[in-house]
């Protein structure tokens, strides 16, 4: 193995990708120097970074590596568990409760020679955006909307138009179930991942009302003994969505309600399921949607394709079908878009109401928003003084705080933007 | 521990639902939230046969191992080249060079899961089997649940798909070509019956139809005299049945159908409300249009029962399905309202919870009624053709009545079909050029490639073939145009597209395009083995350069 490792690329390593990068395909951009300077930048200088080696993170370490990649880092925040084993192919049974970067850098290091994995065991917020410049590419393979908004946001502000290599190319992946989609941005070229965020399934929110008093069905008793119950009983104890006991109570809560008002259909599968909003996840739609992130990335290190423009969609419940188009910029986009965004609303309508409407708005989804004009703080969540200081502005009206064509910045701390309204009244 | 007690346990960890789920429970979870744990056994009793080692092959496997696949044998005499311990990431780099290709790879993927029995034939290939072996060759062959072939030497693959084809109880065959860029999948298979089929369709509320018991609770309600909160309790259900019924009193026993009907209908709905914020009557308005959609047996389930009866040589494990079928037929043409037997699930809406448990179980109690109907036809029907008795398990019976407006019947075609049928392939021309592309590409680059063999084999000189085949644009274009029919072609972009990218790249298995494969064929392999989910009917190709996939 030492002598392999040594001279790690040996005589017909790469015989297949050569077939791709001795010659042109016939829709190859003119662009692409076929032969030895497109393998020693694939090879020799390319950095690529992957955040997430969970089940998609662990097939795109494993594609990246085979196709010639050398120099790969991988960010994850999470340590394995046992119902990660049944995809995340990199683990086993004895990696249970080890960081995942680290074990899967560890593994593709050992499987494949010659190739290095740095990995970071922790978020992505750690890192700023020196650490991300030093690499050409970057791939997302997550499952938190939240950290895809972030990353989004921090490639394209350190868009410098005057320095090429500020341009980070961003290739996205996710998968539900059999259904799964991949994409390509270029920052502040092409749409970017805020510009799509009306494209998300709006996630089921049971009324309060409806979970305190007329259950109708078996998520409706989990959610009471979640939401309700839970803090009740445990004023002091944070709810563990990991700890099978909590689950357990959680269950045997829900149960309980469920018998009482005569609902059938709670068990515990589905009450782990609620609490921790779990999505199906099986390792052949992560392996479409890891290989399509990579062929992507593959073809923008190397040219010798043209890449994807810029969403490719498919689903594999009835047949096979896919769908390969181009997502359009929003112009109000508050990461790439520039422009602010237009929000008529009644003069009638509190400052409390507004914030209420923008939880719920589709296309920003942000959860707990402060607000403010250029001249003064509307409403702030935090620091606490500041949220007492402003809080009885909740109650006034809109009308009387923001003239006409006002603008108003809304900020959360979860995101490294800031979102412009210009807010309207209709008469 | 075998796959049967294991998946015994999966069943019984699943129904207890008293206690945490166990280990296995546990590691499979997020897929048993797909396929359930019927779908989890019959995975877990499948024995699958690969032809190949490639790095697609392994990529494959990978994806059905990791869900716990009962076992596979992997059948492939090659010894690993520097080439393969490059691109395939179950081969150890250089240590797995010279060593058979194949029982690396069996070791490296069993890592994967313990549940998993994996196998290993590397004195001979599948040629050998089916020529030398004769009969029992044969025999061994269609043995196993499924059989997967990738980039499988022509001469191989067409006597392999020949006679698996001349028996209707034969395994499905998957066949896999991939050069570069391009790829193919296609499912050779006689029959596949589907009754879970997870379509995203709601079953009709026969709102329009309502059952007696139904249609009393409807007209009993005193909609005056109910207290504000209960009358914004009732169930749109009861409320629609209710208008409807009143409607029909005064248009001679019609719905509304004009659109001026439709719309003073819902204003009757609305003009209902007591207060104007009751969500009860706004859900009533939305779903105000099944009181005008009929509830009728579904047009694919009326085309099902025609292409039910007139299939031949129906493979065993399809039988259950048309029996099943028929006697849905027998049902819908006999037991009034001539509909399909009324589901049990009922969607949430806007009631108090008495209200809504209570309409549930009016709704369940008549599913029953309906099931035991069906049940009664079924005995029959099963009588009439002299089955067993015993033929269908209730669970089969439930899972069926519950699916019966999703049902799918597919009726396969054999391999290369489309190269010989002329006018399939002069519409194809037309209407999917870019797909018909990459089916001829590949086909001219798996003929050639055959010829390329033989001409090898008689220079004795075996070692390196595939480094060695290297067609010209020329060859390949003239290969590829001799399929088609006289005057047909294809618009020149979408053929040159196609070729150009063969020609590039003839043996190249890409390690991206070996996992998109390993990802969409596992896919597949799960939908034939579970029966649940519907595989692809045709030939599915891809196009990793402009990254989409379309079916010929």
């Amino acid at each position: 193995m030492a002598a392999a490792a040594s001279s790690s690329d040996w005589p017909g390593r790469y015989h297949h990708i050569d077939q791709i990068l001795d010659k042109p395909g016939p829709r190859t951009d003119p662009g692409f120097l076929a032969g030895d300077g497109v393998k020693d930048f694939l090879r020799g200088q390319a950095k690529i970074l992957v955040i997430g080696a969970g089940g998609l993170g662990c097939e795109i370490l494993a594609n990246l590596a085979l196709t010639g990649f050398k120099d790969i880092h991988v960010i994850d925040m999470d340590t394995i568990d046992i119902s990660n084993l049944n995809r995340q192919f990199l683990f086993r049974q004895k990696d249970v409760g080890k960081p995942k970067a680290t074990v899967a850098a560890e593994f593709i290091m050992k499987r494949v020679p010659g190739v290095t994995v740095t990995p970071y065991f922790g978020k992505i917020q750690d890192k700023d955006e020196e650490y991300y410049m030093q690499f050409n590419l970057v791939i997302c393979g997550l499952d938190s909307v939240e950290a895809r908004r972030w990353i989004n946001a921090t490639l394209v502000n350190m868009v410098d138009p005057e320095v090429p290599e500020s341009l980070k190319p961003l290739i996205d992946g996710g998968t539900e179930g059999f259904k799964g989609q991949a994409r390509v941005i270029l920052p502040g070229i092409t749409s970017c991942y805020e510009c799509s965020l009306d494209m998300l399934n709006k996630q089921t929110q049971f009324p309060i009302c409806t979970i305190a008093n007329t259950p109708r069905l078996p998520e409706h008793c989990i959610e009471w003994a979640s939401v309700l119950e839970w803090p009740r009983v445990f004023a002091d104890k944070k709810l563990d969505n990991d700890d099978p006991d909590d689950i357990d109570w959680l269950y045997k809560t829900a149960l309980n309600r469920a018998r009482e008002f005569k609902i059938e259909g709670v068990t515990w599968s589905l009450t782990q399921g609620v609490v921790k909003n779990i999505i199906p996840a099986i390792a052949s739609t992560n392996a479409i949607i890891a290989a399509a992130c990579c062929n992507e990335a593959f073809k923008i290190a190397t040219s010798s394709a043209a890449f994807l423009n810029n969403y490719f969609m498919l689903i594999g419940t009835d047949g096979v079908y896919s769908y390969t188009f181009e997502h359009e910029k929003r112009q109000e986009c508050p990461v790439c878009g520039g422009e602010a965004l237009d929000l008529a609303i009644s003069p009638e309508l509190t400052l409390e109401q507004l914030i209420e409407t923008l939880t719920e708005r589709q296309d920003i989804q942000i959860k707990k928003p402060s607000l403010s004009t250029p001249t003064k703080q509307l409403y702030l969540q935090a620091p606490p003084q500041l949220e007492q200081a402003t809080r009885p502005n909740l109650e006034k009206k809109v009308s009387e705080l923001v003239p006409p064509s006002g603008e108003v910045t809304v900020t959360a701390s979860t995101l490294p933007f800031s979102l412009s309204l210009r807010i309207a009244y209709t008469s | 521990m075998s796959a049967g007690t294991e998946s015994q346990s999966l069943e019984s960890a699943t129904t207890s639902i008293e206690s945490q789920p166990d280990q296995k429970t546990r590691r499979y979870d997020r897929q048993l939230r797909l396929w359930a744990k019927s779908g989890q056994a019959a995975l877990e009793s499948a024995h699958l046969l690969v032809l190949s080692s490639s790095s697609t092959s392994t990529s494959i496997l990978k994806n059905l191992v990791l869900p716990g696949v009962g076992q596979f044998t992997l059948l492939d005499r090659t010894i690993t080249s520097p080439s393969d311990a490059g691109n395939n990431f179950f081969l150890e780099g250089l240590d797995s060079v010279g060593k058979p290709r194949a029982e690396e790879a069996v070791r490296l993927l069993l890592e994967l899961n313990d549940g998993v029995k994996g196998h290993s034939i590397v004195e001979k290939d599948i040629q050998q089997v089916l020529s030398s072996e004769g009969e029992s060759g044969v025999e061994w062959v269609k043995g196993f649940s499924l059989i997967i072939a990738h980039n499988l030497e022509k001469n191989a693959l067409d006597q392999l798909s020949d006679l698996l084809w001349a028996d209707f109880k034969s395994p499905p065959l998957v066949i896999i070509r991939s050069a570069g860029f391009l790829a193919e999948v296609f499912i050779q298979f006689h029959e596949h019956a589907i009754i879970d089929s997870h379509i995203d369709s709601t079953p009709s509320l026969r709102i329009d139809k309502p059952f007696p018991a139904l249609l009393e609770r409807s007209l009993a309600i005193d909609f005056e005299n109910l207290d504000v909160t209960d009358h914004g309790h009732v169930p749109y259900v009861f409320i629609l049945v209710r208008v409807l019924e009143e409607w029909k009193k005064s248009h001679d026993g019609n719905p509304p159908s004009t659109a001026a009907e439709k719309k003073e209908f819902k204003s009757l709905i609305l003009n209902m409300r007591k207060k104007s914020d009751e969500e009860n009557f706004e859900e009533a308005e939305s779903q105000a249009y099944k009181c005008w959609t009929s509830t009728v047996v579904p047009s694919d389930i009326k085309s099902l029962f025609a292409s039910s009866a007139s299939s031949s040589n129906t493979p065993p494990h399809t039988k259950p399905f048309h029996i099943l079928v028929k006697a849905l037929e027998v049902y819908t043409s006999t037991v009034p309202p001539n509909t399909l037997p009324l589901s049990s699930t009922l969607p949430d809406m806007k009631a108090s919870t008495k209200e809504y448990v209570e309409i549930q179980r009016l709704y369940k109690d008549r599913s029953v009624e309906e099931k035991n109907t069906f049940k009664g036809i079924l005995a029959n029907v099963i009588k009439e053709q002299g089955e067993d008795p015993n033929l269908i398990d209730d669970e089969t019976i439930d899972s069926f009545v519950k699916n019966s407006h999703v049902l799918r019947l597919l009726s396969g075609k054999k391999w290369g079909w489309v190269d010989e049928d002329k006018a399939a392939l002069t519409e194809r021309a037309q209407t999917s050029s870019k797909q018909l592309g990459i089916h001829l590409a590949l086909s001219a680059l798996s003929s050639l490639h055959a010829k390329h063999a033989q001409a090898q084999a008689t220079k004795q000189s075996q070692e390196g073939q595939n480094a060695d085949f290297t067609p010209s644009l020329e060859e390949l274009t003239a290969e590829a145009k001799a399929i088609l029919p006289d005057g047909v072609e294809l618009p020149e972009e979408d053929f040159d597209n196609a070729i150009g990218e063969a020609a590039r790249s003839p043996t190249a298995d890409l390690p991206n395009t070996a996992a998109l494969l390993g990802g969409v064929v596992a896919q597949e392999v799960i939908k034939m083995i579970t029966k649940q989910y519907v595989p692809i009917d045709g030939y599915c190709t891809i196009d990793l350069v402009e990254t989409w996939t379309g079916v010929l």
